[in-house]
Formats: structure tokens, sequence, C-alpha cells
């Protein structure tokens, strides 16, 4: 019951992308919102972390609005990482993920020792420990994924919101970065990430949230939700339902 | 845009008209001694060795209009010529940094050799606008072409402002006091001379007619350099030539009056607007529109604060400034 | 890197102010400075009344346009921003120099005020030009395009009502030519910036990560840009209306700073303010000892490092 928005509209330049939503997350699940290119999913995901203001409705956490909440307070509760991040020239990697400490710092930007402990668990957990000293403008693509990804984990919410976080990764990361979104989750976390991979959503979270032109389809569970009908209609597509031999969960093959 | 699109033969001989009607009253208008009308004309045709006022017209006025429509003529093509070669609209000499380069030879050589006269002085603009333009053409990335406009603009600048910072050094160094700078910099027709006029016409022919030559080969070069090359143009020699051109036109007119900005910008607009795209056509409406705005700022520079003189590059860089904010708006960079 | 930096920087200011008291139209040996202090010394008047309060005046006017430049550079992501490439240290000469020209009566220390509405308009002007989200190098443009249109402006002026010809210099290329005293307590009361900006360290650090990581992290993005613009345009302000606007400073020190002691505001603002002081005694200093007694603006000598400077980032902007 914390976040949910009600009838909520959300766009640029006057113009709706998402159209007048109500949802509720369901709390301490991996939640998965897919849904073909344009469709609102990363617009959605703005909105609830407060970045784009609505056009109409409500965003609320904990039953207030999202934007009456202090910023800072409300930046202790949830945790966004963005789809593409600017490179910072002259910054550190570790002086990076120290800025996800912000919200809990005094005015100076101080990091006390509880604040390193948890920078350093953050580093060591998305693997960047030895990057700790180089510039993040140096870095590649799939590195500074990383980093930006253990600043919003510094960040230490309950609520992560993440957007295609697997983009630049390959696959061994990709993998792993679900198997610690999972261990997150266990830790109590409440995960909401849009993904484009189907069928990694199917096989990692456990709840998915299907958009189409700025509406929400369905949602449920893998099991419940992915169907022959729902991909023919979301993404027209044409493509049959198996289970995947490993994990159990649904797989997705198109014809 | 003009409403009545007059034939191309008509504009000229309007822009003609305008250009014989401004340069006569910039003949006789805001005297500290009184000319008429009349005395204008009489000190062209029939000098009367009595009268003052004929004499102040055929000795001072004269010569400084006639300077005035050359190197208007001289700043128009150039731009036009620039403009053809970057296929940048923002390009121009004040811009692109040759009025600065072109300022600084001058004052260096000038002040450490002032022996040369004025062919030295001239020769040394047309190499300190050439060592410019080669700068602002190699940091501009603008051997590259296609989209590197804002760039190009920007190294203009930036070499702009250390020419014109070493220019000022160099002058406030050499004349042990500070005092010259400002005249030096604007640029102003007050000290044009049958002199100047007479070192200044046959350069100034030669270049005007170079870029008549080269004036169907810009047209060329408007369709990228690949057609253009295609098309059988030889793209160094053009480049090379078109650049030697401005820096003729540019170097002879800067070393006569002085820096005069803005004119090779504002006016090879001006005349895309009148006459379209087709160099042939709108490169001498551009010479004959750069002539009567010359004139006319001149003219001008001598009522703002009558009887005083105000440098006429002062008021061009008035009208230039705003012209230029338009332009950068306008297109997308 | 900051730890090794920082030592060697306060070294320099040091041997700089020493040497701006030392040099000049006459040297002053090291040790005779010191008695220069004293009233009724040989060199009272040159070093308290002259010398003293100009290397000051340096000193504060560098470290405060470093500081506007770092504040402009944090918040519009753009290496080519500073507050005399965006032309608002132009804006605030044109309305220094429109003050004085047509009110020439009036009360010289509502100089720092009228150059603050000049500074104002000049940024407003700007952003009304090029609205919220336009390219590098188009803004870069523009605002040179407004500092050569209010340069042109100051130009006019001046040949239509001419000044003594060092003060005249001064509007239009910045110089510390003749201040002193009088300028240094103007000027005072705007050091009151200082804090205000150095209260913006942190969250600088967060915006320079973008608008969503920002806001996520708790910063109201667009009351920061707001603040920190503003206090940098107090800052050129105050000090364009008392040595006119030397160029390319508020853009060169802190790049250079970023490269000594990297991008985290809380080191870099102070030990910007450092630099923009020791490159501003420097500029001041060669422009006093080149050809005594002559004097260069200051303005020269920071366009004649800054330019190519300008140009190096160019290349370097993709």
């Amino acid at each position: 019951m914390s976040l949910s928005t009600h009838n909520l509209s959300v766009g640029y330049h006057d113009k709706a992308i998402v159209k007048q939503v109500d949802l509720t997350i369901p709390e301490g699940k991996i939640i998965a919102l897919l849904g073909p290119n344009g469709c609102g999913k990363s617009t959605l995901l703005k909105a609830m972390a407060r970045i784009l203001s609505p056009m109409e409705g409500q965003v609320h956490w904990q039953g207030k609005n999202l934007h009456s909440i202090a910023s800072k307070k409300l930046a202790q509760q949830l945790a966004l990482l963005p789809q593409t991040q600017p490179i910072p020239e002259g910054i550190k990697v570790k002086d990076l993920v120290a800025y996800g400490r912000s919200p809990y710092t005094g005015f100076w930007g101080r990091i006390n020792k509880d604040d390193q402990v948890i920078i350093d668990k953050m580093m060591e957990e998305t693997g960047i420990t030895e990057l700790a000293d180089q510039l993040v403008s140096e870095l590649s693509g799939g590195q500074r994924q990383r980093v930006w990804l253990a600043m919003t984990l510094a960040q230490d919410t309950p609520y992560l919101l993440l957007d295609e976080p697997t983009t630049y990764m390959d696959l061994s990361h990709q993998v792993e970065l679900m198997h610690l979104l999972r261990k997150l989750n266990l830790q109590g976390k409440t995960i909401i990430t849009v993904l484009h991979d189907i069928n990694q959503a199917a096989r990692y979270c456990d709840h998915l949230i299907v958009m189409k032109q700025g509406e929400i389809i369905t949602q449920g569970s893998p099991e419940s939700v992915l169907t022959q009908k729902l991909l023919k209609k979301v993404f027209s597509l044409n493509a049959q339902i198996h289970q995947d031999p490993i994990a159990k969960t649904p797989m997705c093959v198109v014809e | 845009m003009i409403s009545i699109r007059l034939p191309f033969i008509g504009q000229c001989l309007a822009l003609l008209l305008l250009l014989l009607i401004c340069s006569w009253i910039s003949l006789f208008s805001w005297s500290v001694i009184t000319i008429t009308p009349m005395d204008a004309l009489h000190a062209l045709y029939q000098m009367n060795a009595e009268s003052i006022a004929q004499h102040i017209v055929h000795d001072l006025r004269l010569p400084r209009v006639l300077i005035g429509i050359m190197v208007g003529a001289n700043l128009a093509a150039a731009g036009v010529i620039m403009q053809g070669l970057t296929q940048n609209p923002l390009a121009s000499p004040s811009v692109l940094g040759i009025n600065a380069g072109a300022a600084l030879g001058m004052a260096t050589v000038s002040s450490i050799a002032p022996w040369f006269g004025l062919l030295g002085t001239s020769v040394a603009a047309i190499i300190g606008g050439g060592i410019a333009w080669a700068f602002v053409m190699l940091l501009g990335s603008a051997w590259r072409g296609g989209n590197e406009h804002g760039r190009l603009v920007l190294a203009g600048v930036a070499i702009s402002a250390l020419c014109a910072a070493l220019t000022k050094a160099v002058i406030i160094i050499a004349e042990d006091q500070a005092a010259g700078v400002l005249t030096w910099l604007a640029g102003s027709l007050t000290d044009a001379r049958w002199q100047t006029f007479d070192s200044f016409w046959p350069v100034c022919v030669i270049g005007l007619l170079g870029a008549m030559l080269i004036a169907p080969t810009l047209n060329l070069l408007q369709l990228g350099d690949d057609n253009a090359r295609n098309l059988g143009v030889s793209l160094m020699w053009v480049k090379l030539g078109g650049s030697f051109l401005v820096l003729l036109l540019v170097g002879s007119a800067i070393s006569s009056v002085g820096a005069i900005g803005f004119v090779g910008l504002l006016v090879p607009h001006m005349a895309r607007m009148l006459a379209g795209q087709d160099h042939r056509k709108f490169l001498p409406i551009a010479m004959m529109l750069g002539a009567c705005l010359v004139v006319l700022s001149d003219t001008i520079s001598r009522a703002i604060i009558y009887p005083a003189e105000t440098p006429a590059g002062a008021i061009l860089a008035l009208i230039g400034a705003p012209f230029f904010i338009y332009l950068v708006r306008k297109r997308t960079l | 890197m900051a730890t090794r930096s920082l030592p060697i920087l306060l070294l320099a200011l040091l041997g700089l102010l020493v040497a701006n008291l030392m040099f000049g139209a006459v040297s002053i040996p090291f040790k005779s400075i010191l008695e220069g202090f004293q009233v009724g010394n040989a060199n009272y008047f040159t070093v308290h009344e002259y010398r003293f309060p100009r290397t000051i005046l340096a000193m504060l006017v560098g470290a405060m346009m470093a500081l506007a430049g770092a504040l402009v550079q944090g918040v519009i992501r753009n290496p080519l921003a500073s507050p005399d490439v965006l032309g608002v240290s132009h804006g605030a000469g044109l309305a220094a120099v429109f003050y004085m020209t047509f009110f020439p009566d009036a009360d010289i220390r509502w100089l720092p005020a009228v150059a603050l509405i000049g500074s104002l308009i000049a940024a407003l002007m700007l952003w009304w030009l090029c609205g919220q989200h336009s390219s590098t190098i188009k803004l870069a443009i523009t605002g040179v395009a407004l500092a050569a249109l209010y340069a042109s402006c100051i130009d006019f002026l001046m040949l239509v009502k001419p000044l003594e010809i060092n003060n005249a210099l001064l509007w239009l290329t910045g110089s510390l030519w003749g201040r002193g005293w009088n300028q240094l307590s103007m000027l005072l009361p705007w050091l009151l910036l200082i804090p205000f900006a150095l209260w913006l360290a942190k969250p600088l650090n967060l915006i320079h990560l973008g608008d969503d990581s920002a806001i996520s992290l708790g910063i109201k993005a667009n009351k920061l840009r707001l603040a920190s613009l503003a206090i940098a345009v107090g800052l050129t302000a105050s000090c364009v209306a008392i040595c006119g606007p030397i160029g390319f400073l508020g853009l060169v020190a802190p790049h250079l700073t970023r490269k000594l002691v990297g991008g985290r505001h809380q080191i870099l603002l102070p030990s910007t303010m450092l630099v923009g002081a020791i490159l501003l005694l420097l500029a001041d200093l060669v422009a006093r000892t080149i050809d005594p007694p002559i004097e260069l603006p200051a303005g020269i000598m920071t366009a004649i490092i800054g330019a190519p400077y300008f140009l190096w980032l160019l290349l370097r902007t993709k």
C-alpha cells in the first residue's frame, strides 16, 4: 500500500504519455514494467520517482501526495536509477558512490563510518571495489552502469526504481544484476524495474505490469500474464509460451 | 523579404541609384562649413578654385566617399566568398577573426617597423589576417566540412579575442600611452584621403574581379563538397584561391580604414533576400549594398555627435551585432 | 590530489601577494614593504595607498570571478559556460558605463547595484534567446554574440562621451588601473555571497549527475540552478562594477582547478577561488611590470592566457 498512483496522467510538453493510470505497487516484490517502445513505462517510473510532475491525478507514498513530502526525506525512501546518465568529469568512482549517501549527510556532505560501511558493501556487491580510485569518465559503458547502480543502492531505500538497468551490460553481468536484485528483495526491498527482455522479466520478477499506449493492459504473476493472446495484442508478436526447463517459469519463443 | 521582385537588371539599377544618392548626400551633409548640395556637384564637374566648400568636397569628402564605397564592396564580397567556402551562414571577416588578425599584423608592423609605410602595413594586414584565418579553419575543424558550424564560429571568436588583446598590448606599449587604441581599433573613414585612395583602388579592382570570377564555382560548392568534386571542381584550388581573394579584399580594406566589422556578415544575407541563391547575381548586389551601407553609416557617424565624429565601425557594430544574434537564433546550429 | 595541490597553491598566492607589493614602476625591496605600512615612511604612499589595496582587490576579484564561473559551469553542465562567455560580464559593464555616462553626478557607490541590474538583464536575455535545452555550442555562440553587442554599445557610449583613456580601457577590457581603498570598500559587502556559494557545494555535486539522479537524491534541481546562477550573477556584477569585464578568468580558473583537485565541489569551490586569485594577481603583475611605467589592462593579459585555453576546450568539446 506504500506506492500508488491515482488517475495519473503525465507527459512532456502538454502531451500526456501515461493516461489516467490507477496502480498500486505490491510491496516486497520485484516488479517489472513491460511494453513496446514509447508505451510510457519509463515515464510512469519517472512520475513515481517525482522526476515528472503529474498533469492530472496524484502519486501517493504512504497515503500522502508524493510532491508534498520533503525532498530529502523522500530520497531516503525512494531511489531511482535513470536510463541515461551524464559522464561527470573529474569524479572518482568512490566519490560517485558516496554521493548516494547525500540524503543522510549534512550540508557539507561529510561521510561518517556507517555511511562508509554501506558504500563499501554496495561497491562489493556490484563488483566495482577494484575500480574505486578510477575516474568515472575513464570507465566502459558496462562498468559505468554498475557504478551508477552502486550509487543508487548506497541510497539504501526500501523502494528501488530502475530504468532499464541492464543496458550496456554483458550477459554475465546482467544475470549477476538480477541475482543481486533478488538478494536485495529478500532483505525486504521492493524493486520496480523497466525491462526490455520479456523472458528476463518472466524469469526473475514476481509481478509483471504490461503497458501499451500509456495504459496498463494487465498485471499479475508471470504465469498469469504471459499468454499468446497478450503477446499478440501488446507486442504484435506471434509467439508460443513454453516452460523454462531450468527455472520452470514461462518463456516466450517467437514463431 | 521584399514584396516586389524586380528583375535582376532593375535591382542593379535601383541599387546604383541608391548608392549615388547616398554618396551625394554624404558629400555635402554635416559639415562645419556650410556646403550646399550644388557645391557638391560643382566640385565634381567644374571646380571653383576659390570656394572653400568645393575644396572640402574635392579634397576631403570625395576620396572619403570613394574609399567608403570600395571598402563596403570589398568587405561584402569577402563575406560572400567566406560564406560560400565554409557553407556557414555566420562566416564573415569579423566573426572568423580575419579582421582582428589583420589589425594585429598592422599594429605590429607599424609599431616595430614604421619605415615600411603603407605598403608594408597592407602586406602585414594580409599576412596577419591569413594566419588568423588558417588558425580558425584548423581549430574550427573546418576541413572536415559539414556540421561543425558553431565550432568554427567559436574558434573565430576566440582567435579574435586573442588578436584584439595582443593588438591592444602592442599599441599601448609602442605608443607609450593608451590614447591611440580606441580610434585605432574601431574602423573610421576620418583619415581617408586621395593618397589612401591611390594605393587602394588597384587592389580593390583586382579583388572584386577575382570575386566575380569565382562566383560560378561558389554555386557548385553549395551542393556539398562531394557533389562539387563530382562536377569537376578542384576543391583545394578553389579554397586556396578563395581564401587568397578574401585576404586581399579584407587586408586592403583594413589597412585603409581599420577594422570595420559586420558588413561581411550582414550584407550577403540581405543580398540573398533580394537576388536569391545564385552567386553570379547576388555577389554584385552584395557589393553595391555593402557600399551603400558603409557610405550611409559614415554619414551617420558624422551626424551623431556633430561636429565631432564617431567611427563608422562603431555604428556598423551596433547594427551588426543584433543581426548576428538573430542569425544564431534562426539557424539550427 | 587535493592535499598536494592546496599547499602549493597557497604558497603561490603568498608569493604573488608579496611580488605585487614589491614590483611596479619602482621596485621596493622586501624589507621596506613592512615599513611602508607606517605613516610617514618614504614608501607609505606607494605601498599602503596604492599597491596594497590594489593587490587585495586583485585577489578578491580573481577569487569571486572564478567562483562565479565554477557555479555557472556546475549547474549548466557546459564546459564552455562562464559569466564572461555568456555575456553577463559585458552586460554588467554596459549598465555601469551607461550609468556613468548619463548620470555623471550620481553616487559612484551605486555602481555595483547598477551593474547587478545590467547583468541580470543580460542573463534573462540569454535565457529568453536560448531557452532551457540549447546545445553547448549554441549557448556559447549566443552568449558571445550578446557580449559582442554589449561591447559595441560600451564602445559607442564611450566614443560619444569620451572618458579618460585608462578608464575607457577599464570598461572595455577590464583592468585594475587606479583602483584603491574606495573600490575595495565597495566590494566588501558582496563577499557575503561567498559563504552562500560554498553552502551549495554538496547539491552541486549531485546536479553534476544529471537532473533525474539529483532529484532522486533529494535535490530540488530547479531551485538549486536558480540559486547558484543568482549568486554567480551577483558575484560577477560586483566585480565588473569595480574592475570592468575581465575576460576568460571565470572560464579558465574552474577548468584548471578541476584538473588539479578533481570535481568534488567541496574542494573545487575553495580551490578555484585560490586559482582565480593567483591568475589575476599574476596578470596584473605582468601587466604592470612588462613595460613600466606604462600599464597594460589586466584584462588583456587574461585574454592572452584565456583565449588559447578556450580554443583548447573547444577542440575537446564533442
